[in-house]
């Protein structure tokens, strides 16, 4: 039972079954009572024509009867009349209706002494023909004599009546019973909207799309709302934290190393150069171990967005400088579209595939950069960087990708870039390819989600 | 040719100011950002090393003052944090190169001599006048193929009017170049080293100008009959 809405569903369910089954119970049984009792006024006319008939003078054997009901007459038909004479220490009288022939009736009176005499009794018997029946009775005190009047009637009508108001109210209720479920699961529905809503929001935030939580939050979930910005912020902040600190240790260690591989140059030997040899491995490892946590700390930073455009134009500024006695002339033309990522993590792609093809070129670069968009999901910048330089084969290119794979040792770099800028591609979830360019060097292609 | 270097660590200062020093260049250091910035706004050097994380005031706030002052000289960034980031602020500030430390004294020199050519206006390494030949790289000085050897001042003076040649450079140009603050100045001396390296390349390719200072260029062909 893990979900708010077959929770809420369920309780629904469950009280208004409950409800509707009390509710079906109290109407049936009053119901009930009420043809019961309309029943027994009936009844009650026929023994008070009877009771009439007996307080007329006369020997109660020679009496008649007359109920004004010709079902009476009609032997077995359910519809009886039987009366009792009875005198202290004597054997009681009984006339009845012909209908009885010379059956009798049950008395109440013997089962119920207790209840007071001038009562009428009402309850269910069973009749000659062990049909059920409906009877009344009434005593009547003349003189000294005591006379147990009673009238019965088939109960089929009862029943008939009932079970007809039964079966309308059953169909009702439960129609009722369905409409308030499918009302409640409305409500569930429409109540526990904002909770998809958000969920979609988190589902955002993950993917790179959002950055907080933001929009009309119901106030039930508002404190929960508040908590997780709380809990992203200070999750940005840790991050941002661990790569100041990063970049802090990798500083401080950096500078000492300088003096001690110039120092080891100094006062050349054997020992100087195991020194200069170690320190270059040393910066390796920080260089190394630098970006393997920048990039393990990049996919938990959420919701950035870089414009392309700048941070290649300022990369291109770089290389043109840095390659300046050979006259390198980059050439970008861009199409404004932002990349879905960090901007370092642009600038570490970006400036790696630049520096590559501003090492290989001879004169020209030409930079393209281009939005990709299929539809607001599938949304691509593709940044093409071409040079005029030698390029490579095709089993080159493919080596070229792995880790630190160099493959001319006299170019200066630590050959760790293509393989960085391959291993951030592969978590930004675009592609990095490697093929000739119209220019006659190599061409290297990046694809990256936009945004 | 006369380099400043605004370095905080004091070990790193003292190697590349001796080393500096023994390629050949009259070298100022400063070992915080505004001392930096002070020597940068009110000397006259060739070039400044400088590095990017500094104490009192930032390396690229020094940077961007001095271009913002007017100051154009050749700047090379040392830093240790070479994310791409990190380099393009260097050079939208103004910076010329960059080397990422850890790195190599032979590296730093290198881009120095480049960058100090490049801002002569020459594109290669080899610097040319009539028979006379420098080589920034290997320091050797060449007249008509037979190698001069030249004292360190000697050096300097030579390769500051060959980067310079065709201009006239005044005697207190030479020694606001030529020698570092410390140094006693006196421009008699200039005169002294003049004569000197005249003597030596022995082809007239240094001529005064009369109450201006000196000028380097292509011998007359009138001159050298």
């Amino acid at each position: 039972m893990n979900s708010l809405a077959s929770r809420l569903l369920l309780a629904a369910t469950l009280c208004s079954m409950a409800i509707l089954l009390i509710a079906g119970f109290t109407l049936s049984s009053t119901y009930r009572d009420l043809v019961e009792r309309g029943f027994d006024a009936r009844l009650g006319v026929y023994l008070r024509a009877l009771v009439g008939d007996l307080s007329r003078d006369g020997e109660f054997e020679k009496l008649v009867f007359t109920v004004g009901e010709p079902r009476f007459e009609i032997p077995l038909s359910g519809w009886y009349w039987q009366i009792s004479k009875r005198l202290q220490d004597r054997e009681p009288e009984i006339r009845s209706s012909s209908s009885l022939f010379d059956r009798d009736l049950p008395f109440l009176i013997d089962s119920d002494p207790e209840k007071d005499m001038s009562a009428t009794r009402e309850a269910y018997t069973q009749g000659p023909d062990d049909e059920a029946l409906r009877q009344v009775e009434r005593v009547v005190q003349i003189g000294d004599a005591r006379y147990v009047v009673a009238v019965a009637g088939p109960t089929g009508e009862i029943d008939a009546e009932t079970h007809a108001f039964d079966t309308a109210l059953t169909t009702t209720f439960i129609l009722l019973g369905i409409s308030l479920v499918s009302t409640a699961a409305l409500q569930v529905g429409f109540g526990l909207r904002p909770l998809t809503r958000i969920s979609r929001a988190i589902a955002d935030i993950r993917a790179g799309r959002a950055e907080r939580l933001e929009g009309n939050v119901p106030r039930e979930i508002a404190p929960l709302a508040r908590e997780l910005n709380g809990l992203l912020d200070s999750n940005r902040e840790i991050v941002a934290r661990a790569r100041t600190q990063a970049g802090n240790l990798a500083h401080a260690l950096k500078t000492p190393l300088s003096v001690i591989v110039n120092e080891a140059h100094a006062s050349p030997g054997s020992m100087a150069d195991k020194v200069v040899q170690q320190v270059d491995i040393m910066r390796q490892q920080i260089d190394h171990h630098l970006d393997r946590a920048r990039i393990s700390a990049g996919v938990a930073v959420v919701g950035a967005a870089t414009e392309v455009g700048p941070v290649v134009e300022g990369i291109a500024r770089v290389i043109e400088k840095v390659q300046a006695d050979r006259k390198i002339a980059i050439e970008v033309t861009s199409e404004p579209v932002s990349f879905r990522g960090d901007q370092q993590d642009l600038e570490e792609m970006v400036g790696n595939l630049l520096d590559n093809a501003g090492k290989w070129a001879s004169r020209r670069i030409s930079v393209r950069i281009q939005s990709d968009r299929r539809s607001a999901q599938d949304h691509w910048v593709r940044i093409t960087v071409d040079d005029d330089g030698p390029g490579l084969t095709p089993e080159q290119r493919e080596s070229a990708l792995k880790r630190g794979k160099r493959l001319d040792e006299t170019k200066p770099g630590s050959g760790l870039g293509l393989s960085i800028v391959a291993d951030l591609v592969r978590i930004y979830g675009g592609l990095l390819t490697l093929g000739s360019a119209p220019l006659g060097g190599l061409r290297a292609e990046l694809r990256l989600p936009a945004i | 040719m006369r380099i400043l270097v605004v370095e905080d660590d004091p070990d790193l200062n003292r190697q590349l100011v001796t080393s500096l020093g023994n390629a050949g260049y009259a070298v100022d250091h400063a070992l915080d950002g505004e001392e930096g910035h002070y020597l940068g706004e009110n000397e006259p050097y060739d070039a400044v090393i400088l590095d990017i994380g500094l104490p009192k005031m930032d390396g690229l706030r020094v940077l961007e003052s001095w271009r913002k002052a007017g100051r154009d000289f050749p700047v090379l960034i040392l830093t240790a944090r070479d994310r791409w980031g990190d380099k393009v602020q260097g050079f939208d500030a103004g910076a010329d190169d960059y080397v990422a430390k850890p790195f190599h004294m032979e590296e730093i020199l290198a881009r120095l001599r480049a960058l100090v050519r490049r801002a002569a206006g020459h594109s290669k390494s080899d610097l040319v006048c009539g028979p006379v030949h420098l080589d920034t790289r290997s320091g050797r000085v060449l007249v008509d193929g037979n190698q001069i050897r030249l004292t360190s001042h000697e050096y300097r003076l030579l390769s500051y009017l060959m980067h310079h040649q065709g201009r006239v450079v005044s005697r207190t140009e030479l020694v606001e170049h030529l020698y570092d603050q410390d140094f006693d100045r006196d421009s008699n001396t200039v005169e002294v080293f003049v004569g000197r390296v005249r003597k030596k390349l022995g082809v007239d390719v240094i001529q005064t100008v009369r109450g201006l200072g000196y000028v380097l260029g292509p011998p007359e062909p009138a001159a050298r009959a």
